[in-house]
């Protein structure tokens, strides 16, 4: 692989990490703290710093649901899948979603303005039904509700 | 007395009693405080009193767990009395400075924690839900300072490792061994002898981890912990390395918990500051170090050799037993896993000792455990509750107006996705005690109790939780993801009308293969499939046999209807994501080829909107055929 300028970066990024000293999760956490996801470039980068397959990279960023491949957008809609959301109506929360922002989870919309993720839950369940917009738990959502909030989300990024 | 132990203490009580000295006011700064507006809480109080020119001190400080309460506000004058105020959200902050600093905010009182009584205020002891509680591991949540290490050692903290430190390897464990003490994230298997095993090997190092990967959804157990008194954990692994002989530690720590993460990184970082990690801690010839290891979203990794695979090889791929850890852990070298809780439970038994540590719960379990509860409850809430605890009690105090309405609880749900489900005539006799759950063949699990009303549909919880496991099966061995994958079909198609009626016998035998898995992943998934198929046959029977889903739950079962005409319609065509609410010659239909079945309708015309079954009029062959085999 050629050093780009991109690849320098990252090498100087990762110089950190050892082979054999459970970096790899660390290594990819940097990374993609850095780019908001883990492009294919270092995958390449971090194999060769841990001195592992590519493959063996590439297994790790797919394992896991926290690694992206593709850049975050800038406003960030996580819906909660747990089971107090689901009881309350968090079915109802993401038809909405997916419906009026007109993609699927871990999809964005056009310009990579709005990106829907499914997400497990951490516990704020007194706000169930709920998601997190950019972090920020909004909740509890109806279907009405969660319909206006994605409008004014979609006309705001547009 | 260790070296050096006497100077810390004398200084941490300094820095606690100078926030003491003057009117304080705690601004509990965690998750779910967070979630209900605590920053701004805490950001407005500041400016307030600055403006104001109050001499009073604003103090972030953790949660107490009372959830549906936060922003939960402690104001405590210097003479010790201290009354709590309910969601104080930024905007009651005024009236909180006009009334609470020199007397008492009526409006916003929650209850009265310390000194005297206050006319029409409860008390906080007298509180149903905090006087059934018994807080030992919480004792310090929503008081002390998680990020200041001082007001941790000022409250007793590293008094534990202390004691610890001047008992033998041995002796440490065989107390740990007197306390019964297993497990707490569920596997119940006995700390001391997980601890004996790893102090008789050789080889070195040796490691320990403290699994933080508390991916059980409906848990968030471990996450108070970490998040309100993260250095309780940190003296308990320092206990555990002085008994076991390691020298490094790992907090497994899952990615979506950030503040947890956030504020072990700055305990470990302080602990060490103080001498209290590092090398020859407190000059007692111990050497004992520790870092925070994110996860990334994976909830086999939960599983203590899914978590090893996660460190080591990078996908969390469960390996096969033996080795065990404490031959084989993270980096093939001698390793302790043990839960979060645990460890905390561990701290508590040295710093309060057996006697004390023993004083409540039952037999083979004894002090307390900490429950989430979410669901369908009017108060979502983490308690600590002495083992045994009458769960009808506690199902009482967090829901007290169920039986004013027309709601009924239908089951429990204990432990997440593996552990199983319980219909509530067998829930509520239960105690808190994992045994007695083990008599019906579900497990406690480690925390997460969710309750389920009849608004929920038992085919659907099944949905949900089948298609968590198969995402989340490692997909190493074919019983398992092949067995989860399976789950997800049968449920969905009993749920879109398609059951058929040797279903369960595919249940059946599905719950036998997956036995085989290669880890409790696998194994224990199918058990809400057989529990409900044994607990909740009518309601699956409805489905395959009448298609028919009670709770009006289950997408394809079910169909919209506009039965009114009052304006509202307008409104609700509006909302409508797929254009589905239409009026041709001035009446009002649902598009059924575009409707989604959202409610969104529903939520803004209730009285024109109804939900009606959408398949029971069809006579299917698998109804025919199953009325015909009788």
């Amino acid at each position: 692989m050629l050093d780009t300028e991109a690849t320098l970066e990252i090498q100087e990024l990762v110089a950190e990490f050892k082979p054999g000293n459970a970096d790899l999760l660390p290594a990819l956490h940097k990374v993609q703290h850095r780019y908001g996801y883990v492009p294919k470039e270092a995958m390449g980068v971090v194999a060769k710093q841990l001195r592992l397959g590519e493959a063996h990279v590439y297994g790790a960023v797919t394992f896991y649901s926290e690694f992206r491949q593709i850049p975050p957008p800038k406003t960030r809609v996580d819906w909660c899948s747990g089971p107090a959301c689901r009881l309350k109506g968090g079915e109802h929360v993401r038809r909405a979603l997916e419906a009026t922002l007109e993609i699927g989870m871990e999809e964005n919309t056009e310009g990579d303005k709005l990106g829907l993720h499914l997400a497990q839950c951490n516990g704020t369940c007194d706000f169930a039904p709920q998601i997190w917009v950019d972090g920020k738990v909004v909740g509890p959502l109806t279907a009405a509700e969660t319909i206006r909030l994605a409008r004014e989300l979609k006309d705001g990024a547009g | 007395m260790l070296r050096g132990f006497e100077e810390l203490r004398s200084q941490a009580d300094g820095v606690w009693q100078a926030t003491q000295s003057r009117t304080v006011i705690r601004v509990p700064i965690a998750t779910c405080s967070i979630a209900a507006g605590a920053r701004e809480t805490l950001e407005a109080l500041r400016e307030g009193v600055k403006e104001r020119g109050f001499d009073v001190g604003v103090q972030a400080v953790g949660e107490r767990g009372l959830c549906w309460l936060e922003p939960l506000i402690e104001v405590v004058k210097p003479d010790g009395s201290a009354i709590l105020y309910e969601n104080v959200t930024a905007d009651k902050v005024e009236k909180l400075l006009d009334e609470a600093i020199d007397g008492v905010c009526a409006d916003l009182a929650f209850a009265v924690a310390e000194g005297p009584d206050v006319e029409g205020v409860q008390r906080l002891d007298d509180f149903d839900l905090w006087a059934l509680q018994d807080r030992r591991l919480l004792a310090r949540c929503g008081i002390i300072d998680p990020e200041n290490a001082d007001h941790y050692i000022a409250h007793g903290g590293y008094s534990g490792l202390v004691n610890a430190l001047e008992l033998s390897q041995e002796e440490v464990i065989k107390t740990v061994e007197d306390s019964t003490l297993r497990g707490r994230s569920g596997s119940a298997f006995p700390t001391g002898t997980k601890w004996e095993f790893l102090r008789s090997k050789e080889r070195e190092p040796k490691y320990l981890i403290c699994n933080a990967d508390e991916g059980d959804p409906g848990a968030f157990v471990n996450r108070i912990l970490m998040e309100c008194d993260p250095q309780s954990v940190i003296e308990g692994m320092a206990i555990a390395a002085h008994a076991t002989g390691a020298s490094y530690a790992f907090i497994y720590l899952r990615e979506e918990y950030p503040l947890a993460i956030e504020r072990m990184e700055k305990a470990v970082e302080q602990a060490r500051e103080r001498g209290l990690l590092g090398e020859d801690i407190l000059g007692s010839g111990l050497s004992f170090d520790m870092k925070v290891w994110v996860g990334a979203g994976s909830y086999v990794c939960g599983e203590e050799s899914g978590l090893l695979a996660s460190m080591d090889d990078a996908r969390g791929m469960p390996r096969i037993r033996p080795p065990f850890p404490a031959d084989a852990g993270v980096f093939r070298q001698p390793t302790n896993v043990n839960n979060v809780e645990s460890y905390a439970d561990v701290t508590l038994i040295m710093q309060k000792g057996l006697e004390f540590y023993n004083s409540v719960g039952i037999e083979g379990n004894r002090s307390t455990k900490i429950f989430s509860l979410s669901g369908h409850i009017q108060r979502v809430c983490v308690v600590e509750v002495a083992f045994g605890y009458p769960l009808r009690d506690l199902y009482h105090a967090v829901d007290p107006a169920t039986y004013q309405e027309r709601r009924k609880l239908k089951a429990l749900q204990a432990g997440a996705a593996l552990a199983g489900i319980l219909p509530t005539h067998l829930a509520l006799k239960l105690p808190l005690d994992p045994d007695a759950f083990k008599e019906h063949g579900v497990l406690m699990g480690g925390g997460g109790l969710v309750f389920i009303d009849d608004t929920a549909c038992i085919v659907d919880m099944n949905v949900m939780f089948s298609w968590f496991l198969e995402d989340e099966s490692c997909g190493r061995c074919t019983t398992c993801h092949g067995g989860t994958q399976r789950m997800v079909e049968i449920f969905r198609r009993i749920g879109s009308g398609g059951g058929r009626s040797n279903d369960y016998d595919k249940m059946q035998m599905l719950g036998k293969a997956l036995q085989y898995s290669n880890c409790i992943h696998g194994s224990a998934s199918p058990t809400i499939m057989l529990k409900s198929a044994e607990f909740f046959r009518e309601e699956i029977d409805e489905h395959i046999i009448e298609r028919r889903c009670r709770a009006q739950v289950c997408r394809d079962m079910i169909r919209y209807e506009i039965t009114g005409d009052s304006d509202k319609l307008l409104e609700a065509a509006a909302i409508c994501p797929t254009e589905a609410v239409v009026q041709t010659d001035e009446k009002w239909s649902i598009d059924q080829a575009r409707c989604i079945r959202c409610n969104a309708c529903k939520d803004v015309a209730p009285d024109d909107v109804r939900i009606v079954d959408a398949l029971t009029d069809v006579l299917p062959l698998a109804v025919a055929e199953a009325r015909a085999a009788g």
